[in-house]
């Protein structure tokens, strides 16, 4: 069964054509890694899955939930149906400022999914654990460090258990050295069966954790394949540009 | 038979008058001896006519004080009945309202340093002349002799810039000059007076009873008597004041001076209430400004961030440009003379909404600006939580953005606080008019004055120290 599918999505800015008939499929437990140069339309793709830009014309399901279809957005409550089974974990983590670690989790939850305040406490007290930040519950966004704050986003997202996770790159606004504990908490969900979608430039990365890698270039899917395919037996010949580029650049 | 119809028309037009409970008198009363404040009460020459010839008929009046410029507005535009406030029967003023018999002829005088070359009227060309704004004097030497005399609100005023050397000559009612020059040993009355007018009531166009009643009663007061017995009295009280304001101006020093303002007639209490009025005025508007505020902020961002509600913004920002496009006085006034012209409205109120719906143009932006500061990130990650646009507007945007602009709103409130000031305009007392009134009776400039400027001064401080903390509590999670 897919949690995503995406089929003939177009979509440009102005005249600039961003994404060009993209069409592809995310089963349920599985996590694939979007790859590519940037400006090559990747994170216009997520954001277009995760309902945050609004795409031209195809169609986009979640979960069986067809939220766009052909070029023409569903109604309302379809559309919030089909946001309940996704997160969106940011580039810039994008926390409340103005609220502690553990107001951040639970506020959608006692807002918007009616959970009780209790419930939704504990719930979130078990996932800082998970995220190893127990001790942060009361800090505020501000008092953490960027891998801290991106983990808490992730718990952020979790607390609403979507079916299906996106990551826009999640460690590119992160110091070298705070990028492992958040590679470590998507490899933990990657363990569980979380399915998920990661934008990402962490090579190595893509190559542990994901079951595919598409490759999107210039708004089209240039190949996808399994990891080891993608990396290290492209087929195609901007693929292999693209992957000698980062080797040498390392 | 015609004399019976006739009758019935006279009736006819008196008899909405006497349904009314009062008859409601419009006055500046900063004029002595025709009307000024005696204690908290207005009395004077024009009170007691008036006064004496409704209660002929029976009926009470209510006597209101306002500006001299807004006295004819107001009874053209239904605020009040009757105008009896020393004015002078013009070709104009003929055009704009009806006048009832004349009932004293004043002379307007001209008061000079006793040292002044100025001996005539003829030596007033090219001098620097004080008048009161809107009265005879204004207007005659306007028309005369200065097409821009320095017009001032009140006597007072002008006198005191007079003994300042800011003026070479003040042209006053003789009255008025009269107890001025008294107080002020350095001042004289030319003999030979500038102009000599006649004083009227006036009342609105086509209130014929009004009218017949006011001359009926004045001819009466003329032929027994009444009218000279009242101009005695006053003529007495006025030299009383003459004798009394000498006697301390001879003692005149630090604390008599404060004595006199504050202590004396229990005058502080002109200061209290108008303190009282001040902080009312502006806290109720101050919050409404801000509900309005949010409101139009709101509506405008979610125009530009979603292109929706575009009919609302359109209103929103001719909100914005007429309000802050034009002088919050005049607001006031229009707010007052026009929108309320014809409903009886609480002064107060009328000044709560009017700054108000003025401080909330200015608070829109400054929110405004708050909500465009904080990064859309906010706003994508509240819509992929789920919430919905308002509620990631009222849980995660605003509240950020009011931190945001907590320095620029408290900055707005004391700007507010200190625009209240010209409620005078609309002769609420605030703390401002409080203020004027002690000057008008005192005929001191300097301890009024800045006693209310200390008052303001003193409220700021506490604000701002007030604002300071609260800025420092959300400063916490920064």
């Amino acid at each position: 069964m897919n949690l995503l599918k995406i089929d003939r999505v177009s979509k440009s800015f102005r005249s600039k054509q961003v994404l060009t008939d993209i069409s592809f499929e995310v089963e349920k437990g599985e996590v694939v890694a979007i790859i590519g140069p940037s400006g090559s339309g990747k994170t216009t793709l997520l954001r277009c899955a995760a309902m945050l830009e609004r795409a031209d014309g195809g169609t986009i399901s979640m979960g069986g939930v067809t939220f766009f279809k052909d070029g023409v957005l569903a109604k309302k409550d379809v559309r919030k149906e089909a946001r309940r089974k996704c997160g969106m974990v940011f580039q810039n983590f994008n926390l409340f400022p103005h609220m502690s670690v553990l107001e951040n989790i639970i506020d959608a939850p006692v807002h918007i999914a009616g959970v009780p305040r209790a419930e939704a406490v504990a719930e979130a007290e078990e996932l800082l654990k998970k995220m190893e930040l127990s001790d942060h519950a009361a800090a505020y966004p501000c008092e953490l460090s960027g891998g801290q704050q991106q983990r808490v986003a992730i718990a952020r997202a979790l607390a609403l258990h979507p079916e299906i996770l996106f990551f826009d790159e999640p460690t590119s606004a992160l110091d070298p050295e705070l990028t492992q504990g958040v590679l470590r908490v998507i490899r933990d969900l990657a363990m569980e069966k979380m399915t998920m979608v990661i934008v990402t430039h962490e090579m190595d990365f893509a190559e542990k954790v994901a079951d595919r890698i598409i490759f999107m270039a210039d708004g089209v899917v240039v190949e996808s394949g399994t990891a080891k395919d993608i990396i290290h037996n492209p087929a195609k010949e901007r693929t292999k540009m693209f992957i000698a580029g980062l080797k040498t650049e390392m | 038979m015609i004399k019976r119809l006739f009758l019935i028309l006279a009736f006819l037009t008196v008899f909405p008058l006497f349904a009314k409970d009062a008859v409601r008198v419009v006055t500046s009363a900063n004029f002595a001896p025709y009307e000024y404040y005696e204690g908290d009460k207005i009395v004077g020459i024009d009170i007691d006519i008036i006064t004496e010839i409704f209660a002929r008929h029976g009926k009470s009046v209510i006597v209101e004080d306002m500006k001299f410029d807004a006295v004819i507005v107001a009874i053209q535009t239904g605020k009040g009945d009757v105008a009896a406030s020393g004015l002078t029967v013009t070709e104009d003023r003929k055009k704009e309202v009806d006048f009832s018999i004349p009932y004293v002829s004043a002379k307007q005088v001209i008061i000079v340093p006793v040292s002044s070359p100025v001996k005539g009227a003829a030596d007033l060309k090219g001098k620097r002349i004080g008048v009161q704004s809107g009265t005879t004097g204004d207007s005659y030497v306007t028309d005369n002799i200065d097409k821009n005399p320095q017009r001032f609100d009140d006597a007072s005023t002008a006198v005191a810039s007079l003994l300042k050397g800011k003026l070479d000559a003040v042209v006053l009612d003789v009255e008025p000059a009269n107890v001025h020059a008294s107080k002020h040993k350095s001042l004289t009355i030319l003999a030979e007076p500038l102009t000599t007018e006649e004083y009227a009531f006036a009342v609105a166009k086509g209130q014929e009873g009004l009218l017949n009643m006011l001359n009926c009663g004045l001819q009466q007061m003329i032929d027994d008597g009444t009218l000279d017995s009242i101009r005695e009295k006053y003529d007495k009280k006025t030299q009383n004041i003459v004798q009394e304001t000498l006697a301390e101006s001879e003692k005149s020093g630090g604390w008599n001076d404060f004595y006199t303002n504050f202590i004396k007639f229990d005058r502080w209490n002109y200061l209290w209430e108008g303190f009282q009025v001040t902080m009312i005025v502006a806290m109720a508007s101050v919050l409404l400004g801000v509900f309005l505020g949010f409101l139009v902020a709101v509506i405008r961002s979610t125009a530009d961030i979603t292109g929706k509600l575009k009919t609302a913004d359109w209103f929103c920002r001719l909100y914005l440009t007429v309000i802050r496009g034009t002088p919050v006085v005049l607001q006031l006034m229009i707010i007052y003379f026009v929108v309320f012209g014809s409903v009886n409205v609480p002064k107060i109120v009328v000044a709560i909404i009017a700054f108000g719906i003025n401080s909330g143009a200015y608070v829109a932006e400054i929110i405004r600006s708050g909500i465009m500061s904080i990064d859309r990130g906010q706003m994508e990650a509240g819509r992929s939580l789920g919430l919905s646009y308002s509620k990631t507007m009222t849980l995660v945007i605003l509240p950020q953005a009011f931190k945001n602009v907590l320095p620029a709103l408290g900055n707005e409130f004391i700007v507010l606080l200190k625009e209240t000031s010209v409620c005078g305009f609309i002769a609420l007392q605030d703390l401002t008019k409080g203020g004027d009134i002690i000057r008008s009776q005192t005929y001191n400039a300097f301890m009024p004055l800045i006693a209310v400027a200390l008052i303001y001064l003193f409220l700021v401080m506490i604000f701002s120290r007030f604002l300071a903390i609260l800025e420092k509590r959300l400063k916490k999670n920064e």
